[in-house]
């Protein structure tokens, strides 16, 4: 029976070769859309869920009110570990990361590389497998270093020949490598080419046991049996009970929801990045939903042809379930087909959409799961594309289509009006959304970020540079290569640190006011480009008191409620600051944010970083080259390495733009498979009503008339579309927008916009099929009664 | 033992086609009686009720009143799900219009029933040769219904309508659409079967149709007018 069914499903197929193209493009662009989203979906969702222990690992979290609301934030004290297992015998194990990076050298190889420094706690608490070397004992050496493959292949050729060898560390420290460990894979938080043991931050002197210092990541691997409540309520007061930080408190934040709950809003985990996943997995749903309608719409609407058959298999005895069984069967056969044509444009489309999502991502081929996936994506595809086919068309009563009373109904019936309004809902909902993203991402890249980035330049301080730093800015001044050189804390794109540790003369005592922290050396202003709106730079050479001068932006002179900010002091601990200027508020983190109170503290501080600014005369590269031979002359040891300042600054529109390149994409697709549907409808239609047709042409109808009689069903249901999608992507649209407080106003254009193009293309859709209709020659169609 | 030898008892059988404003009547408290190895033809002007009368003997469609004994069982008020199934074992059907799937071979549309009533595969294809064979239609085993004329088409419908040996075949004016001696050759083999014990209900337009039968019943506005027996 079911080779009965498989026999007549393929050959019609092959008799309706353009229904069978539709239908299956349709789907295959379809199901290809759903599987490449759902891809990135199970990549989000299991991110760290691997770790054998994960039911018990937590990372742990600060909490504290400032400014009058309660912040919550990931980095703790370098102390917290240590002292969770000290002290709390719910924790089994604990450890911490500190990002680092240095200067690898082996042989001649020199290299930067970027990697933690953790302990053994780190490698017996989480999953990641060695390929080489004694898990128990891998990082339990003070000299010992754990390389990742890829970081051991580039050392040392292979992993074999890295084990037991010694890498330098910048220009003073040997590490052996006692492990390798397996590439990290592309779904978990942690980012490293090499585990560094903690002692040697102790060695370096970059440990500290102060509590007030929130700088590295702590986990902790709670008890079998201990549940997160008992936990939470033993160590929320580690920071109270061990230091003079009153106002802190700590939480533990479960591994299943690091990736996709990170969001706090004032103490409480409002979700994060699920709600794009979530969105994606709607929109992965709806494409496919929108294929299937394809398949709904063109089969039910070829039911004439296919009522003799259902009416004399009837009457040849066979019962409703076996019919719905053979066009579920048939259903079920054109996804199998498109299924697998999908997965070719999958496999084919990888490496770019990898790129677009910024994951490498892959087709675990040789996983029996993916197969079964991919099998009852099949099915589930079929069975949802067959279903309402197979009931409609199962359903016809044999006297009628036997006897020739059964008339099919016009190409647009009401179930197939519902579906068509669905698939153009979605279509113009997305084009809406598309324009919204497209338009905020444009506001956001076209606001005053108050510096100039143009040939702005950073580099990192490294090795020597720190040491020949006045050396090395004179050397760049005087080669002309730059017309301004700062030291700084951080690349002027980020804001790497930030207080709440400063007072000043009318400072209300009991309120936390946090502010973005930046130092600087001199000649800040002038080499971002910064406008001074009040007093002047901070400049060492001409007051050499500037060591301890600080600028303010506009934001922070506000909320001190500074009626002149010049020549105040200001306290940070037993510092005393005095304020020499005001500079106009910058962008330094989000552009979608107001900009934030910032000190810019002068050169009694510590610097990471140097931005210069790049002699516009010269080319660039002669520039980079003159600033290369004096890094070298310098800093031999270590590779010149450099950022531009507006290629860093357009990262931050990355996630931006990589959701208005998925929305464009997947609004485009989404048109085109509504629009296939739409021709395969409209095809039909003429077809059925050829005979009308060719009776009102001889009547006297005109072709533009009859195109227009044509057309204007499909219209209405366009048109029906945009006045349900419209409130549907307004609505949707203001809620993402209010993630930004710097956002657009979302114009009635937009709508208006959209809504001419959904029927401009809805209209090119159709009219082919229509003007083709009414320009045949009556007489044929006549004739062929 | 009079009562045994029927096999379709038709009492009081009403039917109507209502629409919104108009409700018309099929069969009008019609009765007849068909005996087993009978051959009756139903004879009467368009819509007097022929093709309705066929339906509901033939279990396609339901009466809304009156009493329909078939083989001694009362269907009247059975489920579709259970006509069906009296169907498939017990009657055939041949269509004015062939009503062959066009995307079958004569083999696989010959085939069809059995699979709905079950029968395995070998036994199918023997049962179907054995048929096909007997309609002279074997050399067109594998030709699609397209491929074929009328009088073939039809007789391919004869042979599904036979394949499951039915103890009743409906046929509805199966020369309809054949010319005279395509036509001729189909009562031939409507006759032949009926000859092998196989009861035959007719309804036709043909007087030349209809001579082929037992007797004759006329219909008009939905009941029995008169039946001639034949000689």
């Amino acid at each position: 029976m079911f080779k009965n069914y498989l026999k007549i499903a393929w050959r019609n197929l092959l008799k309706n070769k353009g229904f069978t193209f539709i239908n299956i493009a349709g789907l295959t662009i379809g199901m290809a859309s759903a599987a490449l989203i759902l891809l990135w979906v199970q990549n989000e969702v299991s991110y760290d869920q691997f770790h054998e222990k994960k039911d018990r690992l937590y990372t742990m979290y600060n909490k504290a009110v400032f400014d009058g609301n309660l912040w919550c934030w990931n980095t703790t004290p370098k102390i917290m570990a240590k002292t969770l297992k000290a002290d709390y015998p719910q924790v089994e194990d604990a450890t911490h990361t500190n990002e680092c990076t240095f200067l690898f050298t082996v042989g001649d190889k020199k290299m930067m590389e970027r990697g933690y420094f953790t302990d053994q706690s780190f490698i017996n608490m989480f999953s990641f497998p060695l390929v080489n070397g004694e898990r128990k004992s891998a990082l339990v050496d003070n000299s010992s270093i754990v390389l990742t493959e890829k970081l051991a292949k580039k050392l040392f050729g292979s992993n074999e020949a890295a084990m037991g060898k010694t890498v330098k560390i910048d220009s003073n420290a040997n590490f052996t490598v006692t492990a390798v460990m397996q590439d990290l894979p592309n779904n978990t938080r942690f980012r490293f080419g090499y585990l560094l043991p903690w002692t040697y931050m102790k060695k370096v002197g970059w440990d500290d046991e102060y509590w007030g210092n929130n700088s590295v990541q702590t986990y902790a691997l709670l008890k079998p049996g201990v549940s997160l409540a008992t936990a939470n309520a033993r160590i929320k007061n580690i920071t109270k009970s061990h230091s003079d930080q009153k106002d802190t408190e700590v939480f533990l934040h479960p591994a299943e929801k690091w990736r996709l709950y990170s969001k706090f809003e004032n103490g409480v985990n409002t979700g994060g990045r699920i709600s794009t996943v979530r969105l994606f997995a709607i929109i992965a749903g709806l494409i496919l939903l929108i294929a299937c309608i394809n398949f709904m719409n063109l089969s039910t609407a070829r039911s004439e042809k296919r009522a003799k058959e259902v009416g004399i298999r009837k009457v040849a005895g066979a019962p409703r379930e076996l019919l719905i069984g053979q066009f579920l069967a048939e259903s079920i056969l054109i996804a199998l087909f498109a299924g697998l044509l999908a997965l070719v444009i999958v496999q084919l489309s990888l490496s770019g959409f990898s790129q677009l999502t910024g994951k490498a991502l892959f087709l675990p081929y040789s996983s029996i799961d993916f197969w079964i996936l991919f099998i009852g994506f099949i099915l589930l595809t079929g069975i949802i594309a067959g279903s309402y086919p197979a009931f409609y068309l199962s359903s016809f009563k044999p006297i009628k289509v036997l006897k020739g009373t059964f008339k099919a109904a016009n190409a647009l019936v009401a179930p197939r009006k519902v579906l068509v309004v669905i698939q153009f809902t979605i279509a113009i909902a997305l084009i809406i959304c598309t324009i919204i993203i497209k338009s905020q991402l444009q506001h956001g890249q076209s606001r005053d970020t108050g510096y100039k980035r143009d040939n702005l330049v950073y580099s990192y301080i490294s090795g020597d540079m720190g040491k020949h730093y006045n050396a090395i800015r004179n050397d760049m001044l005087a080669s002309g290569a730059v017309s301004g050189i700062t030291k700084t804390s951080a690349p002027i794109t980020e804001g790497w640190s930030d207080s709440w540790g400063y007072s000043w003369a009318g400072k209300d005592p009991n309120e936390k006011l946090d502010f973005n922290v930046f130092n600087v050396d001199g000649d800040f202003t002038k080499t971002i480009g910064l406008k001074i709106v009040d007093g002047r730079d901070i400049d060492i050479v001409k007051y050499p008191t500037d060591s301890l001068a600080m600028l303010l932006n506009e934001a922070a002179v506000k909320i001190m409620k500074f009626k002149n900010p010049v020549g105040q002091i200001v306290n940070n601990g037993n510092t005393k600051w005095h304020i020499v200027g005001v500079v106009k508020d910058f962008i330094l983190q989000s552009p979608y944010e107001p900009v934030r109170p910032m000190i810019i503290q002068g050169p009694s501080s510590w610097f990471n970083i140097v931005h210069y600014k790049l002699n516009p005369v010269r080319s660039t590269a002669a520039n980079l080259k003159s600033i290369e031979q004096i890094f070298k002359k310098y800093n031999p040891d270590y590779p010149f390495e450099y950022t531009f300042v507006d290629e860093d600054y357009a990262k931050k529109f990355a996630e931006e733009q990589r959701i208005g390149t998925l929305a464009t994409l997947f609004a485009g697709l989404t048109v085109f498979i509504s629009c296939l549907g739409l021709f395969g409808l409209a095809t039909y239609m003429a077809q059925n009503r050829i005979k009308e047709i060719g009776v009102r042409k001889v009547l006297g109808a005109s072709v533009a008339r009859i195109t227009r009689l044509l057309s204007i069903d499909f219209l209405k249901l366009v048109i029906i579309s945009f006045i349900v999608a419209a409130p549907l992507a307004w609505w949707g649209m203001t809620e993402w927008l209010k993630g930004y407080t710097y956002r657009i106003d979302i114009s009635i254009w937009v709508f208006i916009g959209a809504g001419v193009i959904s029927i401009l293309i809805a209209l090119a859709t159709i009219s082919y099929q229509a003007i083709k209709a009414a320009i045949a020659n009556p007489v044929k169609s006549l004739r062929s009664e | 033992m009079v009562k045994e030898e029927k096999m379709i008892k038709i009492t009081d059988l009403e039917k109507f086609y209502r629409t919104e404003e108009v409700e018309t009547v099929a069969l009008n408290r019609l009765s007849l009686e068909v005996k087993k190895g009978e051959f009756v033809a139903i004879m009467g002007p368009s819509g007097c009720g022929k093709s309705t009368l066929l339906n509901i003997i033939g279990m396609l469609d339901d009466p809304d009143g009156g009493s329909y004994v078939f083989n001694g069982t009362e269907i009247a008020h059975y489920s579709e799900r259970k006509r069906a199934d009296l169907r498939k074992h017990n009657i055939g059907f041949v269509f004015q219009s062939f009503n062959l799937i066009d995307e079958l071979t004569v083999f696989e549309n010959v085939e069809l029933p059995l699979i709905y009533t079950g029968v395995a595969a070998a036994d199918r294809v023997k049962r179907v040769e054995e048929v096909l064979d007997k309609m002279q239609i074997m050399h067109r085993r594998n030709h699609y219904p397209q491929q074929l004329s009328g009088g073939q088409q039809q007789r391919v419908a004869i042979a599904r309508a036979v394949v499951n040996k039915p103890k009743l075949i409906l046929a509805d004016e199966p020369t309809g659409n054949l010319d005279s001696s395509n036509g001729n050759e189909v009562m031939e083999l409507l006759t032949d079967l009926n000859e092998q014990g196989t009861t035959i209900v007719m309804v036709t337009h043909s007087e030349h149709d209809a001579r082929y039968s037992h007797r004759i019943i006329r219909l008009l506005d939905g009941h029995t007018v008169v039946e001639n027996i034949m000689i």
